[in-house]
């Protein structure tokens, strides 16, 4: 992409996330509450102390592998909706192995086998999805939708039967030994290693879509496959890798999040980052790198909302309200900067027509 | 003269990317035949569109019966008599017959039975044999070209535009539609014969327009020209005469690409591939003329190791290949110029740097351990967009932001590269300019000089004729015979692409 | 037996949304266009049922809100998708995120915080005369909501529609070949878009049914994906309204059969691997189904250059 592209794209992006902003704002009012005070409390109370500002990393964390997990595929063209599911998974995955190995072994072998579980176990999921599209052309997209529903009520029942704590009194694990926990790296905040593994992965992600022959292959499945089948490529076997690391991504935020911040699996947990993580692989164009931004922008907006709700009337909800206005204006951004420079070469024929 | 139907005055017509119409202005009279003449990207089907509705002029106006008219949808069009058959069928193949002629022109309850009578009674009248219960997707091109005819004249059109109308048809099929288009004129109604064939403008037409580069450059009559001036008009330029290959002797040279009794054959179906033999020496052409559809992609597919085949051997240099697949053919060094190079042949969305990698992503020459050397590959690029001359700022502009020659040119400069043994080309040259066009046959003839095997599939008998050592001819999926170039006069290879084999006997 | 009864009549009664959004859905694929948004528009078709039932007291104006708020979610995706060459599958998703935030933030505009949750008294049943006196299948068939009624009298007006009169015909080309659509004068985007308005007013009232008929009252997580399901069901069903009446049959079988084991309370059957069972059906029909029908075009945006 040339230079000039790249700056419109990300002044065009900027404008529509402001624009989703206000809009969102806009609607304050109707609750009694005054935008702009509203605006203040939430820049006052996230960038107020350094556990605030920890919070949007920590809240950054599991998006960013969500979000990567849905822009994996999307690049092959493929639809994995589920990443709330594999996420779900390597929950499942991490919280199990860490209960039955932390009083054998020592934390930091432990850790690395939650993250071994955690990641198998999503990209497992995911390879299932694959799978079932590559060998019985099911759609990926109602079957990856569903296979989060799915997972959810099993979660439900291993909370209520076998993953229950010793008092079967709450659906929710025992806390896991702390020193199985993802060491903090910021003191005075609830930042672990966490933040530093999810960044990791989408430059590794960034790195094999763009500068390994996988990620090309991928890519090009992604576009046309048919040029790809004649290309020696098997579109069967890029649909299966692609879900494959898809799972895996998801599957790794559920180690980031039970071994580095909650330390117990719950029902109901984070219920909502696999949506947020497709909303935020649309706002950064599915690029890896992109998305760490949009992430941060969007964990921002959760540590504000969140703030926003305690201080005032504003319901917690209006986090989704922003989200949805930010997506809906960013599609629509792509288009009017479609239009805009379809327009441009019109006159510039013009142009070149009298000269 | 009798009077003017349609005047077309001083359109102009801006597309994003080029210049379509630049004021051209046209008349249609009653019972006239005008064949719109010109090369492809010429302008002519844009002009055409503008008239039947599809596209609307950037400037200028359309006259009717002498009346202003603005018109914007192919509705208002119909319902002003003027009818356009797209030269990609505008039917919907799993729809009936009957359907596709009365889409967008019935109201509320369908009564089908009753509308099924009435086709069957149309085409009998006109002696079209179509079936109107039959669904779009079981008939031959032939017959779907009639249902398309049948379509306007359900409309009782009285201008009738035809776009490309032979290109998938075989001479005698063309013969047919000739006799159906003077009849119909005969009639009072007028015809646009859009085509870049001066045979056809010659056999059919009363007036002659010429476009070049989205201008007009003559209008003359029939009676007042001749084949040698219209292409002078339609080019530019004279045409080249090629020096005409097939006087080589092959047989002291070691056979290359050798195929024995190839067959496909879907199941319970027809054979897409019947029983083909042949083989290729190296440093020849050989040719493979024929009507499209009849086999040629599956012909390709099969070499390229992209195709399930029933039956049959395949040999490169005397190893079996038969069982290998278009990864491994592709490390053999065999190239292939798909004929549809948008679906097959290119990522439109991609750099083109990256264009250039899509056949060698599993070889050594620019990945190691999985990672891809992108200085090399973007200097190679650079290498090969100042060789063949391809029109574009450089390697990192999308192969979709090109004109279809330069397209043509990037997936021809890595298939050459590609294929240093055999390269496939499947229709190298379709929708091309003429100087795309010259590039690409000055390549294949160098390509053969150093000592690679060619297989050429055209359905431009011309283009068989200037660059093959020897002619093969395929018709329903079977080689009707194969020929030293020279040996075949048109007339012949016209009935052989028929399916018919005149001298049979003679060959036995 | 009584028990089976009440479980079949429970089938038909959860089938009537699904079967009501997958005809819209049906509608809408046959001319190209995959409604994604149908989650949302079944959320706020609920939202918006409830709060005009609730502050009227008139179930009418309920529904009626409800077929309001569709089409306005329809055709902000219609508009996006059609007009604005937005990818299908994407808008879906953001739109789904939108109405989601939308919805929980205007119930708490409205209504403030509550304690206790709002309640309306559930669309009352009208026995047909007669006929609900048959045995068994009096109960499973005639003595159901009007809403009901009216969905299992759309299965055969929609299959009307789109395989017997000309506007079918011009739908189904839209799907199959807008280029010839186009050519043939049809005015494609706006055969899409009205079609997908239509979804949107079918949808609508569909979510409103778990609002007011169901439990006769409004929560985020009403829907819980069953707009997906009836979006598999347009798929499983071949696009198809009779198979859309079909597998709505079924899945409403499999919801009732999960309402019922979760109502049993017994702690020692995994009563949330019935709850679940809707959803790993649509999975399992998806990968056995082999016969397609597919529109041709289905999810590519029409876009003529011009």
């Amino acid at each position: 992409m040339q230079k000039g592209k790249v700056k419109d794209l990300l002044l065009w992006t900027f404008l529509a996330i402001i624009l989703g902003l206000a809009m969102s704002f806009a609607f304050l009012p109707l609750l009694g509450v005054n935008p702009i005070e509203s605006l203040k409390i939430m820049l006052m109370e996230t960038f107020a102390d350094k556990f605030s500002m920890g919070n949007i990393l920590v809240k950054t964390t599991p998006l960013i592998l969500t979000s990567l997990a849905f822009a994996f595929t999307y690049k092959a063209n493929l639809y994995n909706i589920g990443a709330q599911g594999q996420f779900y998974v390597g929950c499942i995955c991490a919280t199990a192995t860490t209960l039955a190995l932390q009083t054998k072994l020592p934390g930091v072998i432990v850790l690395l086998c939650a993250f071994a579980a955690s990641v198998l176990g999503g990209g497992l999921t995911g390879l299932l999805i694959g799978f079932l599209k590559a060998k019985f052309n099911a759609n990926e997209f109602l079957v990856s939708m569903m296979s989060t529903y799915v997972i959810q009520y099993v979660l439900q029942l291993l909370l209520r039967t076998v993953l229950q704590e010793p008092k079967h009194e709450y659906l929710k694990t025992q806390y896991i030994d702390s020193s199985t926990w993802l060491p903090k790296i910021i003191p005075g905040t609830s930042v672990s290693l966490g933040i530093v593994i999810s960044v990791a992965a989408a430059v590794l992600i960034w790195f094999i879509l763009y500068h390994t022959s996988l990620g090309y292959r991928v890519r090009v499945t992604g576009l046309n496959q048919d040029a790809a089948t004649m290309s020696g490529i098997n579109p069967k076997k890029m649909c299966m890798t692609a879900f494959f690391i898809s799972g895996a991504i998801a599957g790794l935020a559920g180690f980031t999040e039970i071994n580095g911040m909650q330390h117990m699996l719950l029902t109901g947990f984070e219920s909502d980052i696999g949506s947020y993580g497709i909303g935020i692989a649309i706002m950064a164009n599915a690029n890896p790198i992109g998305i760490i931004f949009a992430a941060l922008l969007f964990g921002t907006m959760q540590v504000g909302g969140t703030a926003l709700g305690h201080s005032t009337d504003a319901p917690a909800s209006v986090i989704d309200v922003m989200l949805g206005f930010v997506m809906l204006f960013v599609l629509m951004s792509f288009f009017v900067r479609h239009k805009l420079e379809i327009r441009k070469m019109k006159q510039q024929k013009l142009k070149g027509g009298e000269a | 003269m009798s009077e003017a139907v349609i005047e077309l005055k001083h359109i102009t017509k801006r597309f994003a990317k080029v210049l379509a119409n630049d004021d051209v202005s046209i008349t249609i009279h009653k019972g006239e035949v005008v064949a719109l003449l010109g090369e492809n990207g010429a302008g002519k089907s844009t002009i055409m569109k503008i008239l039947y509705g599809l596209y609307h002029a950037t400037s200028g106006e359309i006259l009717i019966d002498g009346q202003e008219r603005k018109i914007s949808s192919p509705k208002e069009a119909m319902n002003l008599g003027i009818s356009m058959i797209q030269q990609h069928f505008s039917l919907v193949p799993a729809h009936t017959v009957t359907e596709n002629i009365i889409l967008g022109n019935c109201k509320g309850k369908i009564d089908l039975k009753a509308k099924e009578k009435e086709i069957d009674g149309l085409a009998k009248q006109y002696g079209f044999d179509v079936p109107a219960g039959e669904y779009i997707r079981n008939l031959s091109v032939g017959t779907q070209q009639k249902v398309e005819i049948l379509k306007a004249l359900y409309l009782n059109a009285r201008i009738l535009i035809m776009d490309e109308p032979t290109a998938v048809l075989t001479p005698q099929e063309i013969d047919t539609l000739m006799e159906f288009v003077k009849s119909y004129v005969a009639k009072g109604n007028s015809v646009v014969f859009i085509t870049h064939k001066m045979k056809e403008v010659m056999q059919v037409s009363d007036t002659i327009v010429v476009m070049r580069n989205g201008k007009i450059c003559g209008t003359v009559k029939r009676e007042d020209t001749n084949e040698k001036e219209l292409a002078h008009m339609m080019i530019g330029r004279d045409l080249e005469n090629l020096q005409t290959p097939g006087q080589d002797d092959f047989s002291d040279r070691k056979e290359r690409l050798v195929v024995e009794h190839l067959t496909i054959r879907p199941e319970k179906q027809a054979p897409v591939l019947d029983d083909i033999s042949f083989s290729i020496h190296e440093g020849e052409v050989l040719g493979i003329a024929g009507v499209s559809d009849n086999g040629q992609q599956e012909l390709c597919e099969a070499l390229y190791g992209a195709a399930n085949i029933t039956s049959g051997k395949i040999t490169l240099d005397g190893k079996d290949i038969t069982d290998t697949n278009v990864k491994e053919r592709i490390a053999m060094g065999i190239g292939y110029t798909a004929s549809d190079r948008y679906r097959y042949a290119m990522v439109a969305d991609m750099t083109l740097s990256e264009n250039m990698l899509l056949k060698s992503s599993y070889l050594k020459e620019w990945v190691s351990h999985g990672i891809i050397n992108w200085k090399k590959l973007h200097q190679y690029t650079e290498d090969q967009i100042k060789k063949y001359a391809i029109k574009a700022p450089d390697h990192n502009v999308t192969a979709g932001s090109l004109s279809g020659g330069n397209q043509q040119k990037v997936v021809v400069a890595r298939e050459v590269d590609m294929g240093h043994n055999v390269i496939i080309f499947d229709q190298p040259t379709r929708g091309l300019d003429l100087g795309a066009i010259n590039y690409v046959h000055k390549t294949i003839l160098s390509e053969k000089e150093q000592g690679k095997s060619v297989l050429l599939i055209s359905t431009e008998l011309s283009e068989i004729f200037a660059l093959s050592d020897r002619i093969a001819v395929m018709y329903k999926g079977r080689i009707m015979g194969i020929y030293k170039n020279g040996e075949l006069t048109t007339e012949k290879i016209g009935l052989l692409m028929a399916g018919y084999q005149p001298d049979k006997e003679e060959l036995k | 037996m009584q028990i089976f009864v009440n479980l079949i009549s429970r089938a038909f009664f959860m089938s009537t949304p699904l079967i009501l959004g997958a005809l819209g859905e049906v509608l809408a694929e046959r001319t190209g266009m995959m409604v994604t948004a149908v989650e949302g528009i079944f959320l706020i078709g609920a939202w918006g049922g409830f709060i005009g039932a609730y502050l009227s007291g008139n179930m009418l104006v309920g529904f009626l809100a409800a077929m309001t708020c569709g089409l306005l979610v329809a055709m902000l995706y219609g508009l996006t998708t059609i007009y604005m060459h937005q990818h299908q599958i994407v808008m879906g998703t953001a739109i789904a995120i939108l109405v989601t935030g939308f919805c929980t933030f205007f119930y708490r505009v409205i209504f403030g915080v509550q304690t206790v949750p709002l309640k309306v008294s559930p669309l009352p049943v009208i026995k047909i005369p007669l006929l609900s006196k048959i045995p068994i299948i009096g109960q499973i068939l005639f003595s159901q909501n009007i809403i009901t009624y009216l969905t299992y009298i759309l299965v055969p007006i929609v299959f009307f529609v789109i395989y017997k009169t000309s506007l079918g015909l011009s739908m189904r080309s839209c799907g199959e070949n807008p280029e010839a659509a186009d050519a043939a004068g049809i005015n494609v985007t706006k055969t899409r878009f009205l079609a997908v308005a239509v979804a949107g007013c079918m949808g609508g009232v569909a979510g409103a049914y778990y609002s007011l008929c169901n439990v006769g009252m409004y929560n985020a997580e009403i829907i819980g994906g069953r707009g997906w399901i009836a979006f598999g069901i347009c798929f499983l069903g071949n696009w198809n309204p009779v198979g859309a009446l079909t597998f709505g049959i079924i899945f409403g079988i499999s919801d009732a059969l999960g309402t019922y084991v979760r109502a049993l309370g017994n702690a020692s059957i995994p009563s949330e691997l019935f709850s679940a069972l809707p959803y790993i059906l649509v999975i399992v029909l998806t990968v056995c189904r082999k016969q397609f029908n597919v529109p041709a075009k289905l999810g590519a945006n029409y876009i003529k250059e011009d």
